[in-house]
C-alpha cells in the first residue's frame, strides 16, 4: 500500500483525538485572538443598541440543553445588554425544555449586572414560561397574552405581575427579539409578529441555520442576527463583557483550521493518488 | 348522523370554517365577535398541544413496556427510559424548581444534551476528510465556497486571509440568500395550495383517510 493511500485512510480515532485536543486545549487555556465582526453580528447588536431606553422588549428563549453553550451566552449578554438601558422585559419559549433554559439565562444575566441596574422579577422582567402550539401559540400569544396563558414560569398570576398590567397582546412591545437556537422557529416570529404588527425582530440560531435567515435580513424583516458560538461571543465582544462564548469561539478557530487543513490534505493526495492512476 | 358525515363531512367543513375566519382575520380588520372567536379557538390549540404532549409520553411508555413484556431485541434499553421517565416525572411533578430536579438537568440532560450535539463535528471533520473530494466541477465549486464560508466562519479566519470575509458574506448575502428565498416561496406557495385542497376536502389524509390514486393512462 502507498503511502498516500495510508494517509488517506487514516484511522478516523486519529483525526477524533487530534480534533479532541484542538477544541479542548483553548477551552481551558483560553486565548482570546483578534477577531472580525460579522456583518449580521453587527447589524443585530446595533438594533439592540437602538432600542430607546425604557422600551418593553419581547423575547422568545429558545435554548436547549444541545445548544445552551453556543446561543446561551448571546441570550445572556442581550438580557445583560437590555436591562442596563432599563428596558422592561418579557420572555416566554415555544419548548418546555427552553423555558427552564431561559430561566437560566435570565439568572446568569442578572449575576453579572453592575450594581443598582434593577432587576426585578415582576417589574423589570416577566417570565411567562412555556406557551404550547408551536406557531398557532405564538399567534394566540401575539393576539392575547392572557388568552394564552393565566400564570407565569414562578407560578404567579399574570394579573399580579406590576409589569403585565398593561401589556395584553405584541402591540405592547418595541421589539422582538427571536433566540431560537435549532429550533428553527425564527420564522413563526417573522410570520406572527413583524408582520401583522410591524415590530423589529432580531435573534439568534446555531451557525449552520444563519443562511436560513438570510433572506428575512436582505428583505429588512430581520435586523440581523446573532449566529451560533461566534455570534455569542461577538456579542460579548462588543458590549465589553466577557464571558464563557469568547473563549470557547477560540476553540472553534483550532477545529476549523484542523478541518480546512484536513480538507486541503485530503483533495491534494486524491489528486496524487489520481495522476498515478492508484485507486 | 350518518358514519360518512361524523367521519368526513362535518371535519372538513369545520376546518374550512375556522381556517377562513383565521385567515381572514390575518389580513384584514373584523368584528370583534369574529376576533373573539379566533382568540378562543386559538386558546384550543394551545391547550390541545399541551394534551398532545401527554398522549405521546403514555404512547411513548406503553409502547416501552410493550418491548419488555415481549423481550424484543434490545429490550433493556427500554428498562432505562422507564428508569429515566419515572424519576424525572416523580421529581418533576413534586417541583420543578425542587434542588433534585435541578440537579437532574443540570448534570445530566445538559452535558448529554450538548456532548450528543457536539459529536457531530467529530463526524463531520472525520467524513470530510474521507468524502469532500474535488471529483466534478460541481464538487469543486461546492468544495470552494464551502472553503471560503469555513474561513469566513472561523473568527481568526479574516486574519490569516482578509478577502475571505467580503467574498464570505457575499456568498451568504447573495448566492445562498436567493436559494433559500426561492425555497421559502416554493413552501409557502406548496402550503397554500395543500390548504386550498384540505378546505374543499380533496386531501385528506388529516382525517386518517388514504385514497387510492386512480392511474392515468
Amino acid at each position: 500500500m502507498s503511502i498516500v493511500k495510508k494517509i488517506l485512510d487514516l484511522d478516523q480515532r486519529v483525526i477524533y483525538l487530534i480534533l479532541f485536543v484542538l477544541l479542548a486545549y483553548p477551552i481551558l487555556n483560553p486565548v482570546i485572538l483578534p477577531m472580525a465582526i460579522q456583518d449580521y453580528s453587527k447589524q443585530a447588536f446595533n438594533f439592540a443598541d437602538s432600542i430607546p431606553d425604557g422600551s418593553v422588549v419581547l423575547i422568545e428563549g429558545g435554548n436547549s440543553a444541545a445548544t445552551h453553550p453556543q446561543c446561551g451566552p448571546g441570550l445572556t449578554a442581550n438580557i445583560y445588554h437590555l436591562l442596563t438601558k432599563n428596558c422592561k422585559l418579557v420572555f416566554f419559549s415555544i419548548g418546555a425544555e427552553q423555558a427552564f433554559w431561559t430561566n437560566r439565562e435570565i439568572q446568569d444575566a442578572i449575576n453579572k449586572l453592575p450594581a443598582g441596574v434593577p432587576a426585578e422579577n415582576g417589574v423589570n422582567w416577566v417570565h411567562l414560561g412555556y406557551i404550547s402550539g408551536g406557531e398557532s401559540g405564538v399567534a394566540a400569544l401575539a393576539a392575547n397574552i392572557r388568552s394564552a396563558i393565566s400564570k407565569d414560569y414562578y407560578g404567579t398570576l399574570i394579573d399580579d405581575l406590576p409589569l403585565m398590567k398593561d401589556i395584553n397582546d405584541a402591540k405592547a412591545f418595541s421589539a422582538v427579539f427571536w433566540w431560537g437556537g435549532s429550533e428553527g422557529s425564527i420564522p413563526y416570529g417573522v410570520r406572527q409578529l413583524v408582520g401583522p404588527y410591524n415590530l423589529p425582530m432580531s435573534g439568534s440560531c446555531t451557525t449552520n441555520e444563519v443562511p436560513n435567515y438570510s433572506p428575512y435580513i436582505s428583505s429588512g424583516q430581520m435586523k440581523g442576527i446573532f449566529g451560533g458560538v461566534r455570534g455569542s461571543a461577538e456579542y460579548e465582544y462588543l458590549l465589553r463583557v466577557p464571558g464563557p462564548a469568547l473563549g470557547q469561539a477560540m476553540a472553534t478557530n483550532f477545529g476549523g483550521l484542523f478541518w480546512l487543513v484536513l480538507v486541503v490534505v485530503g483533495n491534494v493526495l486524491y489528486f496524487i493518488q489520481r495522476g498515478r492512476g492508484e485507486k | 348522523m350518518s358514519s360518512r358525515l361524523v367521519k368526513i363531512s362535518l371535519p372538513i367543513w369545520l376546518t374550512s370554517i375556522f381556517g377562513v375566519l383565521m385567515i381572514i382575520e390575518f389580513f384584514f380588520p373584523m368584528p370583534a365577535e369574529i376576533t373573539a372567536t379566533n382568540t378562543t379557538l386559538r386558546s384550543f390549540v394551545l391547550i390541545v398541544s399541551a394534551a398532545a404532549l401527554i398522549l405521546g409520553t403514555v404512547i411513548l411508555t406503553i409502547a416501552h413496556v410493550r418491548r419488555i413484556s415481549t423481550r424484543k431485541p434490545e429490550w433493556y434499553y427500554s428498562i432505562i427510559y422507564l428508569i429515566a421517565f419515572a424519576t424525572t416525572a416523580v421529581l418533576g411533578l413534586s417541583s420543578v424548581r425542587e434542588t433534585n430536579f435541578l440537579w437532574i438537568y443540570n448534570n445530566m440532560t445538559s452535558p448529554i444534551g450538548a456532548a450528543l450535539y457536539s459529536l457531530t463535528a467529530f463526524y463531520i471533520t472525520s467524513a470530510a476528510y474521507r468524502v469532500f473530494r474535488a471529483r466534478n466541477w460541481n464538487a469543486a465549486v461546492l468544495l470552494i465556497t464551502g472553503f471560503i464560508v469555513l474561513m469566513m466562519l472561523i473568527p481568526v479566519g479574516a486574519a490569516i486571509f482578509p478577502p475571505v470575509v467580503p467574498i464570505g458574506e457575499w456568498i451568504r448575502s447573495f448566492p445562498s440568500s436567493a436559494g433559500f428565498r426561492g425555497m421559502i416561496i416554493g413552501t409557502s406557495l406548496g402550503t397554500v395550495g395543500l390548504g386550498v385542497r384540505i378546505y374543499t376536502g380533496r386531501q385528506k389524509e388529516h382525517l386518517g383517510i388514504r385514497e387510492e390514486r386512480k392511474e392515468v393512462s
